[in-house]
């Protein structure tokens, strides 16, 4: 048996990837370096350069050059890599091309309106979908269930933007239960522009999840331990939460997970028709003026939220189901 | 509408012990599940017949009625101990639901009940047990919390599926002996079904074959054991793998097994009968006869010396 202090340096590394958080929190870091190399390669990819753009279609070929090395883009790919890896290790995010603005604190000004935006909608997700998933797989065979079969399928196939104008009609202009567009930061009173871009987005999100947990509920009362359960005489809410739900449970966490980071790529979309200043509407900004760094910066930070996302339904479902305890 | 069971008749006494044999697809399961009140669970009911459980009729009767008889009343240990189990709760947490069903007992009485079901089942460190889940179980210590679950509220009757098909040889034994220890322990009735004949020799003191949905003989173990007044039953008898000559084929039963909703018209069995003859297509499905110490649905009961050639 050997002791922790012995071994080489790449022996204890290995040895303490074997403790299972640990080696998945090694994946998380992985994975957030290859977000930083496809958020540096993706933009480069689109033809057109910042200099090109900022100088319009009149300018030199000398000056396109000398504005590349002002920006700090000149150079090849891979000497730009390292440039970019090495400041980013240094917390160093640069400097956005267009406003001059350190990337950073455009992020951190922008972000939070989008990460309200996701809780909101995550939380509105889980306060529609868990009822409703229930309800299904109970009443399946009755009229609500094949009712919710064919308008869960229905609000999956309508697009956002198109169920996000009709929502805005109807709840903004014909009732006045929102505003129309914009945002103030503070909760609760941000809730107030939440609620209907949240919604929106739940008309996708909430069926789809209310479906998976239906499904799984349905396969797990099909278990031989729920049929043992109700010959012992579990019943009432002891029943339903540790027979049913419970056990129902695992795949619904997961995809909540995945959800939190979608609501991200749906916020691009939500967030130019609720008119949000948001981290999506941003990027878009961003991607229109090749505006490098910043467009780095986004890609990298929001993907790195999603991987924390993710990890944490790993560890929320561990807690719930042992079987599914990260290995 | 598609027949699973229809002729099937089963009665015992407290202290009786009577085994189910057939083929998977007779309708074993489906009868135990008729016993219990949770067809409907399956999609399926019964339509004629009724289900009687110390004077009470239980056929048709409403869930709350049920209620009062499942656990309490009649035990069940379901088919597959390895699924019994719920995974994401620890056995302490099921067995106490078991014991508080019934009476008001305290959180720290309930787990000593627990504690005390476990050694009853012959579990050791059962402390230990009380607070691991299903999967760090063996097969047979999950079976062996079953069987403790299911007498928790101390049943009258003990319905056992297929107690121990899932699990190995040697558990098997210790599992069976188990279950009679128990049941004279507790002074309980059994209901026993296996597709082994040999399991249910060992166990019971009566037993009913079942073939296709309908009980084919019915009798004491020793006389069907014996002298088989059904050929099916004779069948089961002889391709058993323990009576099994070294070097020598072992008998199997020719065809397969009639499925539900393909039942063949005539005596259900004709198909793989070496006795079948043009009465057995021709007619329907025999009811139960008596002949010598047992009854048998076969015509042909008197002549089943020739299979012995």
């Amino acid at each position: 048996m050997m002791t922790a202090s012995t071994g080489s340096l790449a022996d204890r590394t290995l040895r303490l990837l074997r403790r299972p958080v640990l080696r998945r929190l090694a994946q998380a870091f992985f994975v957030a370096f290859l977000l930083m190399v496809f958020a540096f390669l993706l933009i480069r990819l689109i033809p057109g350069d910042p200099a090109m753009i900022l100088l319009g279609d009149q300018a030199t070929e000398e000056d396109v050059i000398a504005y590349r090395k002002l920006l700090g883009i000149d150079g090849s790919i891979p000497s730009q890599f390292g440039r970019y890896v090495s400041n980013m290790a240094r917390g160093d995010f640069g400097v956005s091309i267009r406003s001059r603005e350190p990337v950073l604190s455009i992020v951190q000004k922008r972000l939070p309106v989008s990460l309200w935006l996701t809780v909101t909608t995550i939380f509105m997700t889980v306060l529609l979908a868990l009822p409703l998933g229930v309800a299904a797989a109970l009443y399946r065979r009755t009229w609500f269930g094949h009712a919710f079969q064919i308008g869960a399928s229905v609000l999956v196939a309508t697009p956002v933007f198109f169920s996000g104008l009709v929502l805005i009609l109807l709840f903004a202009v014909q009732i006045n239960l929102a505003p129309i567009a914009g945002y103030h930061a503070g909760f609760p009173a941000n809730l107030y522009y939440l609620w209907l871009p949240a919604l929106t987005i739940n008309f996708v999100l909430a069926p789809v999840l209310a479906r998976i947990l239906q499904s799984s509920i349905v396969e797990t009362s099909s278990e031989e331990f729920v049929e043992a359960a109700i010959i012992r005489g579990t019943q009432g809410w002891r029943f339903y939460w540790r027979y049913l739900l419970r056990p129902s449970l695992a795949p619904t966490i997961a995809a909540l997970g995945y959800f939190a980071a979608t609501v991200v790529s749906y916020a691009v979309i939500i967030e130019i028709i609720f008119n949000l200043p948001g981290i999506g509407m941003t990027l878009v900004d961003a991607v229109r003026n090749r505006d490098y760094p910043l467009v780095q910066g986004i890609v990298f930070l929001s993907g790195l939220l999603v991987v924390g996302l993710t990890f944490m339904a790993d560890l929320v479902n561990g807690w719930l189901d042992p079987r599914a305890k990260i290995r | 509408m598609l027949p699973v069971i229809d002729a099937a008749n089963l009665s015992l006494d407290r202290r009786q012990a009577v085994g189910i044999v057939g083929e998977s697809g007779s309708g074993k399961t489906m009868l135990c599940r008729a016993l219990i009140g949770t067809l409907p669970r399956h999609g399926a009911g019964i339509v004629s017949g009724t289900v009687q459980f110390d004077g009470q009729e239980l056929a048709g009767a409403p869930e709350r009625v049920w209620r009062g008889i499942r656990g309490r009343e009649i035990g069940y240990i379901p088919q597959s101990s390895l699924a019994g189990l719920n995974p994401v709760l620890t056995v302490e947490t099921q067995l106490v639901e078991s014991i508080t069903a019934v009476g008001s007992l305290s959180r720290q009485q309930a787990r000593q009940e627990a504690v005390a079901l476990l050694e009853k089942v012959r579990i050791p460190r059962a402390q230990q047990v009380l607070k691991a889940r299903s999967h760090q179980l063996s097969g047979g210590m999950r079976q062996r919390v079953m069987i403790a679950a299911a007498i928790a509220q101390g049943p009258k009757l003990l319905i056992a599926d297929e107690p121990t098909t899932a699990l190995d040889v040697t558990i098997q034994r210790e599992i069976l002996s188990l279950i009679t220890q128990l049941r004279q322990e507790l002074n309980m009735a059994l209901i026993l079904v296996s597709h082994d004949l040999a399991v249910i020799e060992e166990v019971c003191d009566d037993v009913m074959v079942m073939y296709a949905g309908a009980s084919v003989e019915a009798g004491p173990v020793a006389a069907l054991s014996k002298a088989p007044r059904h050929p099916y039953t004779r069948a089961l008898r002889v391709s058993r793998v323990d009576r099994a000559v070294p070097g020598q084929d072992l008998e199997a039963i020719p065809g397969d097994a009639a499925s539900v909703g393909s039942w063949p018209a005539g005596c259900r069995f004709w198909p793989r009968c070496a006795l079948a003859d043009e009465a057995c297509r021709r007619d329907s499905q025999p009811a139960l006869m008596p002949i010598a110490q047992q009854l048998s649905a076969c015509i042909h009961a008197e002549r089943m010396a020739e299979l012995e050639q």
